[in-house]
């Protein structure tokens, strides 16, 4: 059904954000809200991606003394802890924050004001960690600081209580928007999209949303106890008293593993709606993707060990979390069959997010692989802490990650702006990165196994690794020229790019029946779904309509059915997420420096989450609280 | 790839294999265990990758006879439902291979060998390694540091600690690493074969100057290692001509160093009883020298920024004094 | 923009970044402080790094054998009863020229001194626990010929 004006004008003026600076500090769409993440997520990587530049400079030539130790060390630990806590799960979060309603042929996520407050928070993590940069007090200790070098003893000041304080805040923001996520795939779907009709995107999303949050109580646990043996003298890691360092281990890690695959999952379900539609037929193997994200999803709790190999475990202990870690290279490679099984029995299509597609499968797999070889707990003796691993996790973050997630950038982008990426330079931004990405990682994995450790600020002369070294500075380099091409496509397009209409791909879910760039309101009407692939089923989308114009509605359907049930009054833009993200800040940034910052915060957020739900009701008219005629 | 650049690889990989701190160059049981699981592990994963990027490749570019719609898929996934079972199978077999080998591995690693072992104590330090002899003669433990001889054929067991954080014990060319960890004691054997010099560096990041803690491996005859021995358990003798030397080290130095047979005890850095015979200065960080001692000593905050040596101002007659008195401690 | 604001207002009651300022490297020729308002004090006794680095060579130097927790009289540092006066330069002299035949202005380098200094001045704003749970994570460093080997 096509809305009239009358319906589009209306919508317009309910789902409206204020103008100017007021409208961007309140806003509850979701769109601009994960717009924000993106760009700042984006210009992150950017920082952190300088800052690999400039290790990689550093580590060129033997006994280069143009870094010192100290900035060196502060630069691989703003480097991690950056791409790691601030981009790589944010971004995820963000798309998810984006498409799930779009995907969904709702209006909004389930609780729009915890949406924006996730932002804000988010923002608040990454201002704590790079001000502090700004002024000098980079944490320095990795991206894991483990204890006791992170301890009272050995690293005095605030660096790391400032790491852990960051986490705290990105933690937090992840976990207001997983459960927003969470609840928005469950409970708000279209009619007719049973659970057996999810596209795997959503399935993704779903998962990974689930595994933050049951993961991430681990490390804000594992944090909180850090800051306390800094500040207030607890001995949770400290040996002479009781304490045990490799508690700190086994906490982070238990956090630690599911996040790798929680920034994983959702690119599993970029490529899988993207490979869909550039094979032009539906999804292959279904069932079997969707099993094989629940199945990792289950498994990457079980595998945290294998970062702790090297410490000294009983071995048949070792040996399980051996067999676990290989495991989940079952369901991992299946995911890859039913890709490229779709291509195989499909039409290919080689536009730009399909060649990322290309780059993802070819280098995803090269780090499965090497993941493969450290899995194990014998060989991992050797290869752990060098820079073997460096090249691992690159291979399967970036690999695994990135490369779906600028396929992906491509893939919508038409939807966020109504333009067209150009191809040619997209084209020249995949070989630049993807080419420049296996030049400067693969001599990685040699380089690990010629002996270089990882975290040295400078290595000997004579070792053999200078050659090696260079090829990876440059190619290093050649990546970041493919950032910056890549970036510069995304800006010049978006104001002179090819108009796209609402489908350029042919997409076959729901995002692209919306205009593009599309409303506030994202549908004029509920959509009605019968398979998975609606955009593409014969005849015209099926409607439904039902839901409230005139004021924020969304429709709640039942969870394994999605049956309407009842119609949910939907939040409007409100300031106050912002400013229990003020106060949730300062009492953050507070309890880096006295504990007393905790009750005394307390009595800000309780005010700010007093005005957040104050309720808008009506007075009652009747009984002891009625309303005075 | 062409020829060329094959050849370059080869040679750049050719580089590493001479190495003295490879995985890759076993010259002990351990690590030629690893060895074979590697070189496992590459044939597999390396199969398996070509099979995903030959499937990547005839998926894409294979001729399609029609053009496909959505009804026309049903013949082609019922073959490609059996794929999957084929491909669960391939990953399964490929995997079962690995761990029953990584198994296998892990078990010779850790097999017991150390009824007649000779006993070492290491002892990780921000940024240095104090490494203690068993005497097998007498009840004592025989100090050094910095420089770990072994005999070859022979197990050694060292037992592993740390004074302050976390480092990593690695010696790539005889064994796998592990962990120095505040409050746990571990243990690691080694049974070198080849005889030579390796190198062996802190693997697990422990502060400013993990990148220079690293420390020199002597493997040597069984016959070699007992004499070696022998003269570390000597206590050092001081020359007529260095006595102004050790007058300076006494004044300086003796507060965190020992050289057993003087009055110098102290335990906070390394012990230089024998300093002189060692192959290298400041854990692998410069050759060992006159010169590099004395220049050590000079300033060791420009050669190892951020070590807790502190620079020691000495004149010049003192400084070469104390240099010469070192360089006779062999 | 309230956010920065907010956000800059807590970072700069750090009083400054040059408490958190670690430098490492080639260190210049020292000299003793010229009384208590020599400019060089104020890099040190409020540079947490500095401060830190006096507390492990007062455990290397050996100090700590007599300067423990619990000993009374004047041996006791963190009870801020400084027989000598308390200012930086008094201290200085205390711990280099007032310790008989350890003489440690002659053996302890002036850079160690300053940070020495530092670290016994700010002793008596440590809490007992603080100072405790210090010792706890230095326990298994070297001290002296009594240490029996890493915990």
């Amino acid at each position: 059904m096509t809305p009239d004006q009358r319906r589009i004008d209306q919508l317009d003026a309910t789902w409206h954000d204020a103008p100017g600076l007021w409208g961007f500090l309140t806003t509850v769409d979701h769109k601009r809200i994960a717009a924000r993440y993106i760009v700042t997520a984006l210009l992150l990587m950017f920082l952190a991606g300088m800052l690999a530049l400039d290790m990689r400079w550093q580590l060129s030539v033997p006994e280069n003394t143009r870094m010192s130790p100290q900035l060196f060390n502060e630069s691989f630990s703003l480097h991690g802890s950056t791409m790691l806590f601030l981009v790589s799960v944010p971004v995820m979060e963000a798309m998810a924050i984006w498409l799930v309603p779009l995907m969904l042929g709702t209006r909004n996520l389930a609780f729009p004001r915890l949406g924006a407050f996730s932002f804000w928070l988010y923002l608040g993590g990454v201002l704590t960690l790079w001000i502090a940069h700004a002024l000098d007090i980079t944490p320095d200790l990795g991206w894991f600081e483990y204890p006791p070098l992170s301890g009272p003893s050995y690293s005095p000041g605030h660096r790391a209580d400032i790491w852990a304080q960051m986490i705290t805040f990105t933690e937090v923001a992840a976990l207001a928007a997983s459960v927003n996520v969470a609840a928005t795939i469950l409970k708000m779907r279209p009619p007719g999209m049973t659970l057996a009709r999810m596209p795997v995107f959503l399935w993704a999303m779903l998962v990974s949303s689930i595994m933050t949050i049951l993961s991430m109580p681990a490390i804000m646990l594992v944090t909180s106890m850090l800051i306390a043996d800094r500040m207030v003298s607890t001995h949770f890691f400290a040996p002479a008293s009781g304490g045990d360092v490799l508690l700190f281990q086994h906490l982070f890690w238990f956090f630690g593993h599911p996040e790798v695959y929680i920034i994983f999952i959702p690119a599993t379900g970029f490529v899988s709606s993207i490979v869909e539609t550039f094979s032009r037929r539906p999804l292959f193997g279904h069932s079997v993707l969707v099993l094989a994200i629940m199945a990792i999803g289950s498994l990457a709790f079980g595998l945290w060990v294998h970062h702790m190999f090297a410490v000294g475990l009983p071995r048949l202990g070792n040996d399980f979390y051996t067999a676990a870690s290989m495991a989940i290279a079952v369901p991992a490679g299946l995911q890859i069959f039913c890709w490229i099984a779709t291509m195989w029995s499909g039409r290919p299509w080689l536009a730009t997010p399909m060649l990322w597609m290309l780059g993802f499968v070819s280098t995803f797999v090269i780090g499965g692989l090497s993941g493969v070889m450290t899995a194990s707990a014998a060989l991992d003796l050797q290869l752990t802490d060098t820079y073997f691993i460096v090249a691992h996790l690159h291979y399967v973050l970036v690999g695994g990650a990135m490369f779906p997630l600028f396929g992906a950038f491509c893939y919508w982008y038409p939807k966020a702006t109504g333009r067209l990426m150009s191809e040619a330079w997209g084209k020249l931004a995949f070989v630049l990165i993807v080419g420049g990405f296996n030049l400067g990682f693969f001599p990685m994995h040699f380089l690990g196994l010629m002996g270089m450790p990882r975290r040295v600020y400078t290595y000997p002369e004579g070792m053999g690794w200078d050659l090696l070294n260079q090829v990876a500075t440059a190619g290093s380099a050649i990546t970041v020229m493919g950032g910056l091409v890549f970036v510069a496509n995304a800006l010049v397009s978006y104001w002179r790019g090819r108009p796209s209409g609402p489908n350029p791909w042919h997409g076959s879910t729901l995002e692209w029946a919306v205009p593009a760039p599309t409303p506030s309101w994202n549908f004029a009407y509920t959509p009605v779904v019968s398979s998975l692939t609606p955009m593409w089923d014969e005849g015209p989308l099926k409607v439904v309509d039902g839901i409230a114009i005139e004021r924020r509605e969304v429709l709640v359907t039942t969870v394994t059915d999605a049956a309407p049930i009842y119609r949910q009054k939907s939040a409007g833009p409100s300031i106050w997420p912002l400013v229990s993200a003020l106060a949730v800040t300062a009492m953050f940034l507070g309890s880096i420096f006295t504990p007393w910052a905790i009750p005394i915060g307390a009595v800000p957020i309780g005010a700010a989450l007093t005005g957040w739900f104050w309720p808008e009701r009506g007075r009652a008219k009747t009984g002891p609280f009625a309303v005075r005629a | 790839m062409n020829s060329r650049s094959m050849a370059l690889l080869g040679m750049v990989l050719l580089a590493g294999c001479s190495g003295v701190q490879s995985p890759l160059v076993p010259s002990g049981d351990q690590a030629g265990a690893l060895h074979n699981l590697f070189w496992l592990m590459v044939v597999v994963c390396g199969g398996i990758y070509l099979l995903v990027i030959a499937g990547l490749a005839w998926g894409l570019m294979r001729v399609r006879r029609q053009s496909a719609t959505t009804s026309d898929h049903t013949a082609s996934d019922k073959r490609l439902d059996k794929g999957v079972w084929v491909a669960a199978a391939v990953i399964v077999a490929g995997l079962t291979v690995l761990i029953v080998g990584s198994f296998l591995a892990d078990r010779a690693l850790f097999a017991t060998r150390g009824q007649s072992a000779m006993m070492v104590r290491v002892t990780g330090y921000q940024w240095w390694w104090r490494i203690e002899y068993r005497d097998p003669a007498g009840n004592r433990w025989i100090e050094t540091a910095n420089e770990l001889h072994l005999p070859a054929g022979r197990t050694t067991r060292v037992q592993l600690g740390s004074a302050d954080v976390i480092h990593s014990f690695w010696v790539p060319n005889v064994a796998g690493k592990l962990d120095l960890i505040p409050g746990r004691r571990n243990q690691l054997d080694l049974t070198p074969r080849r005889e030579g010099w390796f190198r062996g560096q802190c693997a697990e990041f422990c502060g400013t100057q993990h990148a220079h803690m690293a420390f020199d491996v002597k493997v040597e005859s069984p016959a070699t290692f007992d004499a070696w021995l022998a003269g570390q358990g000597r206590n050092a003798t001081t020359p007529a001509a260095s006595e102004r030397g050790q007058g300076v080290f006494a004044q300086n130095c003796a507060a965190c160093h020992g050289i057993r047979g003087t009055l110098a005890y102290g335990r906070a850095g390394p012990d230089l009883t024998h300093i002189a015979s060692r192959r290298s200065i400041a854990a692998g960080t410069l050759p060992m020298s006159r010169g590099g001692l004395q220049g050590w000593i000079a300033q060791p905050q420009a050669l190892k920024p951020g070590t807790a040596m502190p620079t020691i101002p000495l004149s010049a007659a003192d400084a070469n004094a104390v240099a010469q008195y070192l360089a006779g401690l062999k | 923009m309230a956010r920065v604001a907010t956000v800059l207002l807590f970072v700069a009651c750090l009083c400054g970044c040059s408490n958190e300022a670690r430098y490492v490297g080639p260190t210049m020729p020292q000299t003793p402080p010229a009384g208590d308002g020599d400019p060089r004090i104020a890099s040190y006794q409020s540079n947490l790094y500095q401060v830190s680095q006096g507390g492990r060579y007062f455990a290397w130097y050996g100090c700590s054998g007599c300067h423990a927790d619990d000993v009374a009289g004047v041996r006791n540092l963190p009870d801020s009863l400084w027989r000598h006066g308390g200012g930086f330069a008094q201290v200085y002299g205390s711990i280099a020229d007032r310790h008989g035949a350890l003489s440690f202005g002659k053996r302890i380098p002036v850079e160690q001194l300053w940070q020495l200094t530092a670290y016994v001045r700010d002793l008596p704003h440590h809490t007992p626990e603080k100072r405790r749970r210090l010792e706890v994570d230095q326990k298994a460093e070297a001290v002296g010929p009594a240490w029996t080997g890493p915990q």
